[in-house]
């Protein structure tokens, strides 16, 4: 069954069509790309995607559900089926790594256990093992706020798998990184569909880093998706193509 | 060439002129400011402000001093221990307070309340006990329950809780959104990510608050004596009420002595959590 599922998605601020009929499908174990100039849109996805935004029109189903039609105690329940991954980490600056993780099982854990910080075995187990996955083990027990960037979003990653979520959505999850640890990132992304057969659908700035990455590239401008193409196939030229804005573009293309 | 004009290399131009302040604007600040001073001389007189009084009663004040000399020492047991009193009515009437404001700090900070029909009701009435200064709420209690330090406990827990939980909500809302969403998200409860997200960031902050306003009511306490609600302030109404101006002395010089003490521990613990 398809993971994530967009049919004609559209939302406008204050009159302004910010999305224009967006179609996108990805499958689990996929990689998906969103590149494409400031201002496309990439950002507006994302937030309808989470439905933190709630889209003008469209349907968005997930694993079969669609969370448009979706309120309340069960909107809130789909959304478990979404990990999300942010620009700025939102990590628990004061927690540890482990405790961060742990987070992502929140919603298992009787509440009594939460608020006394006594985690079973075997949740605690989980996530030394999902912290082991993004190479992290060592600083379990390390504050957040004591690792680099790089090493919160790994942490931030470890949290998603945690959470059994089965759709990742990464919003630039590099954007304030060096080439190194965006490297990094992007491997640990790379292996949650992989190795656990997650859909990631995953928003980046720098479109060099998707070779090696993405399995497909969905180009948007203006509000729409004007390219869908194996990794393969996006070439440096057709990535110069999509950051060129209209006037400037040569008739012959 | 300027000296410089030599030194920086650059040229001079003359300051354009600041642009002219409408008469409205000037109007009105000149009418504000004379408000303000018509306000204030108002307020000299509400005071029955008067030097010459004060000038007239400085000799007995300052035969007053003279009489104080030497302190006296008797009974300095009494005194310590009803010292230790105060700050026992202090410390245990600020630990209620946090017990009570830290489960309705969250319900009034914006970012952590369930809903706004929570919220006002809920701020209200911390700002209700706030309005109350913990020295009237005393006054009620010692008619309530009786004379000595319990009425003073109640008295401080009552107004520190309303200080505390508009403070706590304050530093709560001061957080980053961030890492209290991404816990939502995964599906947990309000309590789940309160307990476990909220509490670690705002631990320092909450701690430093509460040694602050400790340190406070130690402060407010020395005077719950006055009212018969225990402590130092029942020996400090005393001498003043038998002109017992060696013993007032002391006592004075007991509370400043205990005051800057808590004072100095107070800031040294402050500075440890920051």
């Amino acid at each position: 069954m398809t993971a994530l599922s967009v049919r004609g998605l559209s939302h406008a601020y204050g009159g302004v069509p910010v999305l224009t009929s967006v179609d996108l499908d990805v499958e689990p174990g996929q990689v998906v790309a969103v590149v494409g100039p400031s201002g496309a849109g990439k950002t507006t996805l994302f937030r309808c995607l989470t439905r933190l935004v709630r889209a003008d029109a469209g349907a968005l189903e997930v694993h079969g559900r669609d969370l448009q039609q979706l309120e309340g105690a069960a909107l809130r329940d789909a959304r478990r089926d979404l990990g999300l991954v942010f620009q700025s980490y939102n990590l628990v600056r004061r927690l540890t790594a482990l405790q961060n993780v742990l987070v992502g099982r929140l919603a298992d854990v009787p509440t009594w256990r939460v608020v006394l910080r006594r985690f079973p075995a075997h949740e605690q187990a989980l996530a030394a093992s999902c912290l082991d996955q993004v190479g992290l083990l060592r600083f379990a027990h390390t504050r957040a706020d004591r690792l680099s960037g790089g090493q919160q979003q790994r942490v931030a990653i470890a949290r998603v798998l945690a959470s059994r979520a089965r759709v990742v959505l990464a919003d630039e999850p590099v954007a304030s990184l060096d080439p190194a640890s965006a490297g990094a990132v992007l491997a640990a992304l790379r292996s949650l569909a992989t190795s656990h057969g997650k859909a990631v659908v995953c928003s980046l700035h720098q479109v060099d880093l998707v070779a090696g990455f993405a399995d497909r590239v969905v180009g948007l401008r203006d509000g729409r998706v004007v390219l869908d193409v194996p990794a393969a196939r996006f070439t440096p030229d057709v990535a110069r193509d999509l950051y060129t804005p209209e006037l400037e573009r040569t008739p012959a293309r | 060439m300027t000296d410089l004009q030599e030194r920086s290399g650059v040229g001079l131009v003359p300051v354009p002129p600041r642009p002219a302040q409408p008469l409205r604007t000037r109007v009105s600040r000149w009418l504000l400011s004379l408000i303000a001073v018509a306000g204030f001389v108002g307020c000299l007189r509400l005071a029955d402000v008067d030097p010459i009084e004060l000038a007239q009663g400085l000799p007995t004040m300052a035969g007053w001093l003279v009489q104080a000399f030497p302190p006296s020492t008797e009974a300095l047991d009494t005194l310590l221990l009803r010292a230790a009193e105060t700050v026992a009515i202090a410390v245990v009437g600020t630990t209620f307070a946090v017990i009570l404001a830290l489960p309705l700090c969250v319900l009034a900070a914006r970012n952590t309340t369930p809903s706004g029909w929570v919220r006002l009701p809920v701020r209200l009435f911390l700002n209700g006990l706030r309005g109350v200064d913990a020295f009237v709420f005393a006054l009620l209690f010692v008619a309530a329950v009786g004379l000595g330090p319990f009425a003073g406990v109640l008295g401080i827990a009552l107004h520190t809780w309303g200080s505390m939980g508009k403070l706590f909500s304050e530093s709560i809302e001061a957080l980053p959104n961030g890492p209290l969403e991404a816990a939502e998200l995964t599906g947990a409860g309000k309590v789940k990510t309160a307990s476990f997200t909220l509490l670690p960031d705002v631990l320092p902050s909450i701690s430093g608050i509460g040694l602050y306003l400790m340190e406070f009511n130690i402060r407010a306490s020395t005077v719950l004596g006055v009212v018969g609600a225990g402590g130092i302030g029942q020996e400090l109404k005393n001498a003043v009420d038998l002109l017992a101006f060696p013993r007032l002395a002391t006592i004075l010089l007991v509370i400043l002595v205990m005051v800057t003490l808590v004072d100095q521990l107070s800031a040294r613990l402050r500075k440890r959590l920051a």
